[in-house]
């Protein structure tokens, strides 16, 4: 019982990881209606960011989320003005592909650029405090996960609220619900989507840089991210932040509870499994609205 | 496209290999092969993605069906390719009809998201199945045959005549998917699979049961990534897991339908003689310098892809390619 309840608890610590993958996606993706396959790339690239200003410069990956996140914010606005406009009116299937487009293109261009090798960030805080613990209740917490899982849930929660209680965010979900009724109050749709793939790219982004400090880097790393991010958003259901973060903790729980009883091969495929067997019940997601 | 076009074409498909082995060459006849096979899927993949818009990221999991059944068929019982591939074409299709009827429930991007959850599914039971090879998979012997035509027969061919054997068998299975797409093109079928993408609600409202269409286009683009599966084992003389399972049996094939045309015919045929060749020209002229290995194929790739997204969704074969060649033809006689 004390190895399932500490699985539980280290799930809902990566939980609160995946969270804060996802929710760019849920940004773009469930509130904007336009898909991002190269949401994996942002995260590698805020991975590589964190990792080249930790390794050049000595700056830890917890500071480095400020410039990080301010230059992706950049980025991501730049994709949605010079890409995804274009795109936009046309076939969802267009959207899929100038994605997956910008996916080869900016994984690969990071492969040329450093090659395929595996890279580690190693002197960053949260790697010196590796051994560290906490116990409580005979439960074992490891200092690192624990510190990033409280940043990444006060991450969430800012987000949570600018989008829920500021007029921004307001503004932003009207312009998701009808566009053209939005222009007739004086939204600009433009300039919402722009600051929607802002606010993706930069949230996945500093993402990653919390997670150099556990997992590895190199150039593919963003494809076991996102196909969990897309289960993840599927799951909570188009659209629901809320949503997004109780998915993506159940996904970190069902991965963490299913390795102490099956090899680890299995644990995406029953995180996968979940899905389609709440999908048959709720095909619109755990929490979505359509 | 011109009937006179279609036979110039078919020609040169049938003869550019022959004085490529005359003089001992096969490098080309690999590459053919290769621009066949996912030419091939790509005509697969238009059916569900294509035709019945229905976004399908999960094909390759078929693709590794077919080339499991047929190498077990061969390594456990001794059948041959052939007789395996229509086999494999079949439990591919029955097993995509089962497994693709509970998830034609979801629609748009949860669909999406489950044909992606049935690939992520399949990979560690592919890898951990014994049955199957488990992670090192199935080797296919060579066995030695008497004549040229039982290594047609059984697809397993020795030394230099492999990668022409290889090229033919490909351009054979790729002439009849054409063929047999070109018929449900114009078939009602291929109506209502089209009916459905355009307007599902419109669709069901004049009695197309849309799930059991979108079972059966999924089920189709299956049998087709079946046969290239089979064809693939058999060429590189293994299955195994990361190999059958690999991504890039979707995206090549997909981007190739979108390069050259969506839901077009012949569209997935020019995206495939475009791209393939771009990555194997690629390694050969980078060689072994500093920017070999770097990805540079696939940044090309992905410029293209981009590139066509923003200015010609619709495909390289959308262009008004009869209105300027007329042109061209009237302004040259004048």
């Amino acid at each position: 019982v004390t190895e399932l309840a500490q699985a539980v608890v280290n799930g809902l610590q990566m939980g609160f990881l995946y969270a804060l993958v996802a929710v760019g996606l849920t940004i773009i993706w469930g509130l904007m209606e336009m898909i991002n396959f190269a949401h994996g790339e942002f995260l590698m690239l805020g991975m590589f960011a964190a990792w080249g200003l930790s390794a050049a410069f000595g700056l830890d990956p917890l500071i480095a989320i400020v410039p990080i996140g301010l230059v992706m914010f950049a980025f991501g606005m730049l994709v949605y003005q010079q890409l995804m406009r274009r795109v936009q009116g046309g076939d969802p299937f267009t959207q899929i592909f100038a994605t997956i487009g910008l996916l080869f293109l900016l994984q690969n261009a990071v492969v040329a650029a450093f090659t395929s090798d595996y890279r580690f960030a190693n002197d960053t805080l949260l790697v010196r405090l590796g051994g560290a613990k906490l116990t409580l209740l005979g439960l074992t917490f490891a200092v690192p996960l624990l510190l990033a899982a409280g940043l990444a849930l006060v991450l969430f929660l800012a987000l949570y609220l600018l989008i829920e209680r500021t007029e921004f965010g307001l503004a932003l979900q009207a312009t998701s619900e009808d566009r053209d009724a939005a222009r007739l109050v004086g939204i600009r749709p433009q300039r919402m989507f722009a600051v929607a793939w802002g606010l993706g790219a930069a949230l996945v982004a500093v993402a990653g840089a919390i997670l150099v400090n556990f997992f590895s880097v190199y150039p593919q790393v963003g494809l076991q991210f996102t196909v969990l991010a897309y289960a993840i958003v599927a799951l909570g259901g188009f659209g629901s932040i809320l949503g997004t973060l109780l998915a993506a903790l159940l996904v970190g729980v069902i991965q963490s509870v299913t390795v102490v009883y099956l090899p680890p091969a299995f644990k995406d495929a029953f995180v996968f499994g979940s899905y389609l067997l709440i999908g048959l019940f709720r095909p619109q997601g755990l929490f979505g609205r359509f | 496209m011109g009937r006179l076009a279609l036979v110039i074409g078919a020609v040169a498909a049938i003869v550019y290999p022959i004085p490529l082995q005359l003089q001992g060459y096969t490098y080309y006849q690999t590459v053919g092969f290769l621009v066949l096979l996912n030419a091939m899927l790509g005509i697969g993949w238009n059916v569900v993605g294509g035709w019945a818009g229905q976004f399908d990221f999960g094909p390759q999991v078929f693709f590794a069906v077919g080339a499991y059944t047929a190498a077990l068929l061969f390594v456990k019982l001794g059948v041959d390719a052939w007789l395996g591939l229509v086999a494999a074409v079949v439990v591919a299709f029955l097993i995509c009809a089962a497994l693709t009827y509970p998830l034609t429930r979801l629609r748009g991007h949860y669909f999406a998201i489950a044909t992606v959850a049935i690939w992520m599914i399949a990979q560690p039971i592919g890898a951990t199945w014994e049955f199957i090879g488990g992670s090192q998979g199935l080797f296919i012997p060579v066995k030695p045959r008497a004549s040229v035509v039982a290594s047609a027969l059984s697809l397993q061919f020795s030394g230099p005549t492999k990668a022409l054997g290889y090229y033919y068998a490909s351009l054979v299975l790729f002439a009849i998917a054409l063929a047999l797409m070109a018929v449900v093109e114009r078939s009602k079928l291929g109506f209502y699979f089209r009916a459905i993408r355009d307007d599902q609600e419109a669709a069901e409202g004049i009695g197309i049961d849309s799930r059991l269409y979108k079972v059966l286009a999924r089920s189709i683009t299956a049998a087709v990534f079946a046969a290239g599966g089979v064809l693939y084992a058999f060429w590189a003389l293994s299955v195994f897991p990361e190999q059958a399972l690999e991504l890039n049996w979707s995206t090549l094939p997909i981007m190739a339908t979108v390069v050259g045309g969506i839901g077009r015919l012949w569209g997935p045929v020019l995206g495939a003689i475009i791209l393939i060749p771009i990555a194997q020209i690629m390694s050969t002229t980078l060689g072994t310098g500093p920017l070999a290995g770097r990805g540079v194929d696939l940044i090309v790739y992905g410029l293209i892809i981009v590139l066509i997204a923003a200015f010609r969704p619709t495909g390289l074969l959308s262009l008004p390619w009869a209105r300027w060649f007329r042109l061209s033809r009237r302004s040259a006689a004048a």
